[in-house]
């Protein structure tokens, strides 16, 4: 039974998961919820996820939701041999992992997505930009890629040596600033942009960045 | 080995989420106080231990660790027996999953009103925004609508057992409280019982009851 993603194959939060099943080489069956008409809030969706976003997933009757988790998840259950998540008897490599999760969740996601929004979704659908938001959005995120500079001068990947999924947790909203609003946050930092060229030029990311 | 250090503030938002966690575990702990009124946590000497200038970040024998939900996760796979993080595969994904909604749904907004409401209860010279609490009160309501459905099948967030993901909750999820009365309040609507009580469940925890005073050195239990 394959691995079923319930999502939209441009939704960042999909494309998460899609990246994670090519990294590890799972094949997934994409059942595809229609956001434009509204098919995340109906109510037997909401049955899946009760937030009412995508994407879930359903594993041979095992079913759960919020990407993030369902990528851990995969590890867990595919990812034989895989350092994308550190082993957890190594209790030191584990806390470094978690506390580049929780940077990556808490510093960077939020003024990511919003930034993508008002640069590149209300565009789209032919609303406003809000400048004064575009500029706080702008200084809150630089100043924390600042942060992602010093700490990728003094090592390779967000959690340390190894390449884990905190690193590429950040492709989506990167991949959209970077190369759809076109801003220079990742090329302007010679380590930041060292370690996106890495990260993005992966061949599952490369699957599913413009499409899970 | 020396007592692990928790380098933050007393009454500080996020070194309270920490220490209601070493309090779970009964582990001994030094506050050392930051001293943030003058600007210590943007200190160069601070940056170079937690570059994002927060508090708070843990020195436990040498290991310096940062990020509250890290923290907490660092301790709890220190000390399996109490089960704040199941092992078993399944469970294991379930609980990914709570501890992600109380990130993801929770704590936005919850941080945003909670932090706001706990500068005005404490007298702290802050200003505050009366939309900014609003604002993030009514998402917050929307999201606790979700919780409720979650919370009507299962005792708490990733099971039937009390996790890491459930503690997270606190201290936003008292200080949004204060926007409301004992009795009636975000946390504790009669629309939404089981939300109701499983919050009731979290607040009467000797971990939570143990620094309403705010957080001090423990080192016996």
């Amino acid at each position: 039974m394959p691995f079923k993603i319930y999502g939209f194959p441009p939704s960042t939060c999909t494309r998460r998961v899609a990246l994670v099943c090519k990294e590890l080489n799972v094949p997934y069956e994409l059942i595809p919820v229609n956001i434009p008409k509204g098919e995340h809030k109906a109510p037997e969706y909401l049955k899946r996820q009760p937030f009412g976003v995508v994407p879930a997933i359903d594993d041979d009757g095992f079913t759960m939701f919020e990407s993030r988790p369902v990528a851990r998840y995969l590890v867990a259950k595919y990812g034989k041999g895989s350092t994308l998540v550190p082993d957890p008897k190594d209790i030191i490599a584990t806390a470094k992992f978690e506390q580049a999760v929780s940077v990556e969740n808490n510093h960077f996601d939020e003024p990511a997505g919003e930034l993508f929004l008002q640069l590149v979704i209300k565009p789209m659908r032919g609303l406003p930009k809000d400048e004064e938001r575009v500029k706080a959005l702008l200084a809150t995120l630089n100043s924390k890629l600042d942060v992602y500079e010093m700490v990728l001068a003094k090592q390779p990947y967000l959690g340390g040596d190894i390449l884990t999924l905190a690193d590429l947790f950040h492709l989506p909203w990167l991949y959209g600033l970077t190369e759809k609003a076109k801003l220079d946050l990742v090329t302007s930092r010679p380590n930041v942009a060292r370690w996106y060229q890495e990260i993005s030029s992966r061949p599952a990311w490369q699957a599913v960045k413009d499409g899970a | 080995m020396a007592i692990l250090k928790l380098h933050g503030g007393k009454q500080a938002t996020c070194t309270r989420r920490v220490a209601t966690v070493l309090h779970e575990l009964q582990v001994p702990f030094e506050l050392i106080e930051v001293d943030v009124a003058n600007g210590a946590h943007k200190s160069p000497e601070y940056l170079k231990i937690q570059p994002f200038g927060q508090i708070p970040y843990i020195d436990d024998d040498g290991f310096l660790l940062y990020e509250t939900r890290a923290i907490c996760r660092y301790i709890a796979a220190k000390y399996p027996e109490y089960g704040l993080i199941p092992t078993e595969p399944k469970a294991n994904a379930l609980f990914e999953q709570a501890a992600s909604v109380e990130l993801t749904n929770f704590d936005p907004s919850a941080s945003k009103a909670g932090l706001q409401l706990w500068i005005r209860k404490m007298g702290y010279p802050f200003p505050t925004d009366d939309k900014i609490i609003a604002d993030n009160l009514e998402t917050l309501e929307k999201k606790l609508d979700a919780y409720e459905a979650i919370l009507s099948k299962q005792r708490y967030l990733a099971g039937e057992t009390i996790t890491l993901a459930d503690i997270f909750h606190l201290p936003y999820g008292v200080f949004v409280t204060y926007a409301g009365s004992e009795s009636d309040s975000v946390m504790n609507r009669a629309s939404r019982p089981n939300v109701a009580r499983w919050y009731k469940q979290l607040i009467s925890r000797p971990s939570w009851l143990a620094y309403l005073d705010g957080v001090t050195t423990t080192t016996a239990y």
